[in-house]
Parts: C-alpha cells; sequence; structure tokens
C-alpha cells in the first residue's frame, strides 16, 4: 500500500508521558551522558510514545516499518525534561513528498508541560521505500 | 572546564570523543526509548532487510553525539537545536568517532553553531553514520 499523501498536516491526539527517574538513568547510560541530568534526547521517549504508536498504527496512512529508515531528526529545545513531570507529545504529519518508490514522511512532535508551555519540538523525517 | 564564547572561533576543533556500540547498550536503549523495532534487536530480521546483524538506532547513534556535544559545552541546557542526518548504518561492536568543529560563533549572543558528525571505520574504509548535521549551543 502507498502513503496516503491526503493525511499530510493530520494531527494525532496528544499522548501523557511521565518522565520517571529510572527510565531516565537508562537513557542516560544507553547513550553515556555526562551528569546527573535528563539527556536532552531524551524527549526521543515522549516523541517515539506519540509519533511511532499512532503513525504507525494508522490504517489511513499505510505505513510499513519493514520499508522505514530514518533519514534525519531534528531538535529545539525550550528547556530540559524534569524527572517528576509529566509531558504531552502531539504529533502531526508536517509533510509527505517525494514520488516513485522513494517517499518521505515528516512528522512534527511538539512536547508540552502541564502549564501548556512548549518544552520541545522534534521534526523525523522517514524514508519510505516503496514497491511496485 | 567548559568554554566559553570569547574563548571559540569559526574553524576551531570542539570535540572528539570515541566510543564501542555494545549489544547491550542498543537493548538498553530500545527499552528507555521505546522504540522497540526489531530491526534493532533481532539478528534474524536484521539480516532479512540485508544487513549482517542489528543495527544501533540511527537516535541511538544521536544520543551518544549529543553526550559529547553536553560534554564540551559542560551543561545539558546549552544545546538549544540540533539536526542530524543518518548516512550510514552502525553495526555492534563497531567503534564510532562522535566529532564538532566550530562553525560560527556570536560573541554577542553567545551563540555557537557546531558542524557535528559520527564517523567510523569498516572494512578499511571510513564511514559516516551522520554528517553534514549541526548543533546550536549557548555558551557563557
Amino acid at each position: 500500500m502507498d502513503l496516503n499523501d491526503a493525511l499530510q498536516g493530520k494531527t494525532y491526539p496528544p499522548v501523557s508521558f511521565a518522565v520517571e527517574d529510572r527510565r531516565v538513568r537508562a537513557f542516560a547510560t544507553a547513550v553515556a551522558h555526562p551528569g546527573d541530568g535528563v539527556p536532552p534526547t531524551f524527549v526521543t521517549a515522549p516523541e517515539v510514545a506519540a509519533g511511532l504508536a499512532n503513525v504507525v498504527a494508522d490504517p489511513d496512512l499505510g505505513l510499513d516499518l519493514a520499508q522505514v529508515l530514518h533519514g534525519e531528526q531534528e531538535y529545539e529545545w525550550a528547556r530540559g525534561l524534569r524527572v517528576g513531570e509529566t509531558v504531552t507529545a502531539e504529533a502531526t504529519i508536517e509533510r509527505i513528498r517525494g514520488r516513485g518508490s522513494m517517499r518521505f514522511l515528516t512528522l512534527r512532535t511538539i512536547v508540552r508541560d502541564e502549564a501548556e508551555e512548549i518544552v520541545a519540538v522534534g521534526r523525523s523525517t522517514l524514508i519510505v521505500r516503496e514497491d511496485g | 572546564m567548559s568554554p566559553r564564547a570569547s574563548d571559540v572561533a569559526a574553524g576551531d576543533p570542539a570535540f572528539e570523543v570515541s566510543r564501542v556500540v555494545t549489544r547491550e547498550d542498543v537493548r538498553t536503549y530500545a527499552d528507555a526509548s521505546g522504540d522497540q523495532n526489531p530491526l534493532h534487536q533481532d539478528d534474524v530480521v536484521a539480516r532479512a532487510a540485508g544487513f549482517p546483524g542489528i543495527v544501533a538506532h540511527g537516535m541511538y547513534t544521536m544520543g551518544t553525539l549529543a553526550s559529547a556535544i553536553v560534554g564540551w559545552a559542560g551543561d545539558a541546557d546549552a544545546l538549544v537545536r540540533m539536526k542530524v542526518q543518518f548516512r550510514a548504518p552502525v553495526f555492534m561492536g563497531e567503534t564510532i568517532v562522535c566529532g564538532g568543529t566550530v562553525r560560527s560563533v556570536d560573541v554577542a549572543t553567545r551563540v555557537v553553531i557546531l558542524d557535528v558528525w559520527v564517523r567510523l571505520e569498516r572494512d578499511g574504509a571510513t564511514e559516516w553514520p551522520i554528517r553534514k548535521s549541526e548543533a546550536e549551543v549557548w555558551l557563557d
């Protein structure tokens, strides 16, 4: 099934994500983060929870995870995440481009805190290979 | 000793940090990030996709690069923006080198733009899992 261009601009329901100390510490170990704080790229965890979970599961989009490569990733941080807080992550299909067997899907995820302030914005560009 | 914006200049090498990629760290990364794509965990799936074995998450490699940036800047909050392109896979047991050089410095705002990359040596050739990428860091 080919990617459905009509879903460009679609925003998925926000997902709630608790920043747990144990998970932060495991992440910090995995990426060799110096110091005691939350690694900046821990924002990937709420991004995955909101984005991948929604997009892969969306039957209208037609995304086959086996055909996907991660092409680009961008983050802008307003501040670092804090252990103990609960944030929400809202994913939007910002752009679908490319023709033929190579398509590019850019997913924007906005992470907000309990006061609705933006903590970070992530942009993932997925390269989708389409057969036939 | 953390660098100050007034101490750095365009073209300066900033950091170069080596790290061996282990199955254990990639497993830990999968659980902590929530990215459970079997390409990063199951050798059978990875071989079916044409790789010799599991591939590290691009985001694991980006996270390790971010750690090198934070180590150089001395403060996790100093990293305010990062944009990377994934160009090559990373396999288990390989040694990645995370590097950065200063592209520009604005002494008035203390904003430093770094060119950042991740490279490795494989079969006598240099591969670039991350290249043509940048980070924005606010120094004191």
